[in-house]
């Protein structure tokens, strides 16, 4: 009777240490909490659901602790969890995201009126400022290029162009992009506000002309065979963005970009999402450079802002009076799409409320997506 | 008669390059370790002073039956065994004697010791013709003197030791040291990079401006045209695809949208007759998916 209490309890002793309870770390229960809070923020305030859900539950599953070797861990070669995060890893989801985006995305309101692409251009400054500061802080030139290009608010094209250059700090930059992306109707707002007289908000945009079908086929294949002949490097981000594009314009393969944007790009974000969240485990998350990373994001989505906006109030100076653009448009220069097409519409409406400017926001909006994308290929260009 | 000779040119050619290649005049002394402290060790596990040759040729070189001595005075001190197939050093290698004065530990453990004089010598089997010699300066421990680059003129301390190994320590510069260096706070880079988008999205602006402009003058055209012909017609004008403005087409996708919502079988009096569609495809075709029996 004894020697099977005994067995028993020795049995239980084992099997305790093989517990999360027994494994447990100060680090694990702050990224639980962290994965909380993502998921509260999802549900609660309907921030980003769609990315946010996905990743918050990530993090819940990377932290889980557990006895290593038991090939469960998304860093465990072999684990269902790794495969999966093989996607990440080499950069094969975010292609397919583009392929999505391309095939959802109108590029009408930029065909109509293509000078907007140039916001586009002006608001990828907060890529290249944050570049800078990462270098000034002392991060490698390829780890500053993967931390610079959450300033594109975009979260695809960062998680590509880390897994590329900087691994290691995928998941700081990837959880930083996205969590930045959603707090967009937070942090827009006031910079929009700072940089702008109450004038210049009321500006009242041209209506867009209607776009024929023709123009909407060229813009996908003039678009990528000339910014991936200057930018080869961005190839699998432009080539899937436009393809996309021209299987949802053409009008002859509407299953297919049915399927795009729809089934495909839902079960690429689901893996995408679940994937990032888990690799922030406590271990490899929780040290002072991922602080660094968060500081300097923020610092790039401001950036960014301000110079979208920035970039109107100078191009107002040479166009004609009926032409002028409103200048809250420019903080959809930051890709966020439409997020931050949506701010400028909100923001609009609160000193204007007849002044709808959500379809002239769409135009540096996508653009943002085409910039950020080319500045990935740049920077994936010289440093890889 | 020219073929002939030029051959026979070619194969002396061949052939005094092929003897001068295999003597052991290619032979260099490559680096010394005097004071072995905390480095390399031999197979017997002990820390000794060494000597490294290089073969500088492309063609492997026996040093066989030369001669190693720390004294100029006695150039045969110490005789490389003959016939063992260690001592042929093959193209561009190096090969490793230990000055630890115990000759008994093998071929390449020689009879003296670097600690004993600042020099050493290789003479060849003759014993007489000086092959290569070094003075080295004062022993530094586990610093060795060697040439910078393997068979080089240049003698000098090396930054660390590289028994049997090249001396050409070349560290390769990675892009990022290589940016870091030129470009320390990424201004450069930034403006590259700023230019380039700006110049691709700029290019994008250009195309599609000159695209619109087209299209706005095809546009008018078309409308024109039809305008005339429904005027031949007495009949109200009919704007050509693309010319409506954006309320038109917004009020029209309201009242479709609206129309659809409705379902407007609610209305008794209105019936609706619905197509069944059945597109085909390939894709869901019977006879593509029912197994063919063999026949």
């Amino acid at each position: 009777m004894n020697e099977s209490l005994s067995f028993l309890t020795e049995n239980l002793g084992e099997f305790f240490k093989y517990t999360g309870i027994a494994n447990v770390t100060f680090g694990h229960i702050v990224m639980i909490c962290v994965g909380l809070i993502f998921i509260t923020l999802a549900i609660v305030k309907e921030w980003e659901p769609m990315l946010l859900v996905p990743i918050g539950f990530g993090i819940l599953i990377g932290n889980i602790p557990f006895f290593s070797g038991l090939q469960v861990g998304i860093y465990e070669e072999g684990s269902v969890l790794n495969i999966l995060y093989s996607g990440v890893r080499n950069g094969w989801y975010p292609p397919l995201i583009f392929l999505g985006i391309g095939a959802m995305t109108d590029f009408s309101s930029l065909v109509s009126n293509p000078k907007l692409l140039l916001i586009g251009a002006a608001a990828q400054l907060g890529i290249f400022g944050a570049y800078m500061l990462s270098l000034l802080l002392g991060f490698a030139p390829n780890e500053a290029a993967s931390i610079g290009i959450i300033g594109g608010a975009d979260g695809p094209t960062a998680i590509f162009l880390a897994s590329r250059l900087a691994p290691d700090i995928l998941g700081a930059v990837a959880i930083s992009a996205y969590s930045y992306m959603a707090l967009v109707p937070l942090i827009q707002p006031p910079i929009m506000k700072l940089f702008t007289t109450r004038k210049e908000r009321l500006i009242r945009m041209k209506p867009p002309r209607a776009v024929s079908q023709t123009e909407k086929i060229l813009f996908p294949i003039v678009g990528f065979l000339l910014t991936c002949f200057i930018v080869p490097s961005g190839l699998p981000l432009l080539g899937m963005l436009f393809f996309g594009n021209l299987l949802k314009e053409s009008g002859v393969t509407r299953r297919l970009a049915e399927t795009a944007r729809g089934p495909m790009i839902d079960i690429v974000t689901i893996l995408i999402g679940v994937t990032v969240g888990a690799s922030t485990q406590a271990t490899t998350f929780l040290v002072s450079e991922s602080v660094k990373i968060f500081a300097i994001g923020a610092f790039s989505f401001i950036i960014a802002t301000a110079a979208g906006v920035l970039f109107v109030k100078v191009l107002n100076l040479f166009l004609k009076k009926g032409n002028k653009i409103n200048p809250l448009i420019g903080n959809a220069g930051v890709s966020a799409v439409p997020d931050s097409a949506r701010v400028s519409q909100i923001i609009g409406q609160q000193y204007d409320p007849s002044n709808h400017l959500l379809m002239h926001a769409m135009g540096p909006n996508v653009a943002g997506v085409i910039g950020s994308a080319v500045a990935a290929g740049i920077l994936l260009g010289f440093l890889s | 008669m020219n073929k002939r000779y030029l051959s026979l040119i070619g194969m002396l050619i061949l052939l005094v390059t092929g003897i001068r290649a295999q003597t052991t005049s290619d032979l260099r002394l490559n680096e010394l370790l005097p004071l072995n402290v905390d480095n390399y060790e031999d197979d017997f596990g002990i820390r000794s002073a060494w000597i490294e040759i290089f073969n500088t040729s492309y063609s492997t070189v026996d040093i066989g039956g030369c001669f190693l001595t720390n004294d100029i005075k006695e150039p045969t001190k110490y005789r490389i065994p003959k016939g063992d197939v260690l001592t042929k050093i093959k193209p561009r290698q190096h090969v490793l004697f230990w000055a630890d004065n115990k000759p008994v530990h093998g071929t390449f453990h020689v009879n003296f010791t670097l600690s004993e004089s600042n020099f050493v010598a290789l003479f060849a089997s003759d014993g007489k013709t000086l092959i290569d010699s070094i003075r080295f300066p004062e022993p530094v421990a586990d610093v060795s003197y060697g040439r910078l680059t393997d068979g080089g003129k240049k003698w000098a301390s090396l930054d660390r030791t590289t028994p049997n190994s090249t001396n050409t320590i070349v560290e390769p510069e990675t892009e990022n040291n290589k940016l870091l260096e030129k470009d320390p706070i990424g201004i450069v880079m930034s403006v590259t990079a700023m230019s380039v988008v700006f110049i691709a999205l700029a290019l994008l602006f250009l195309i599609f401006k000159i695209i619109g402009k087209n299209a706005i003058v095809i546009n008018h055209k078309r409308a024109v045209r039809a305008a005339v012909k429904q005027e031949k017609y007495n009949k109200p004008p009919i704007m050509a695809s693309g010319q409506e403005s954006g309320e038109i087409c917004a009020a029209i996708v309201f009242a479709i949208d609206d129309y659809l919502k409705d379902e407007h079988d609610i209305e008794n009096t209105i019936l609706t007759i619905t197509k069944v569609a059945r597109t085909y495809s390939p894709w869901s075709s019977k006879i593509y998916n029912l197994r063919q029996f063999p026949r």
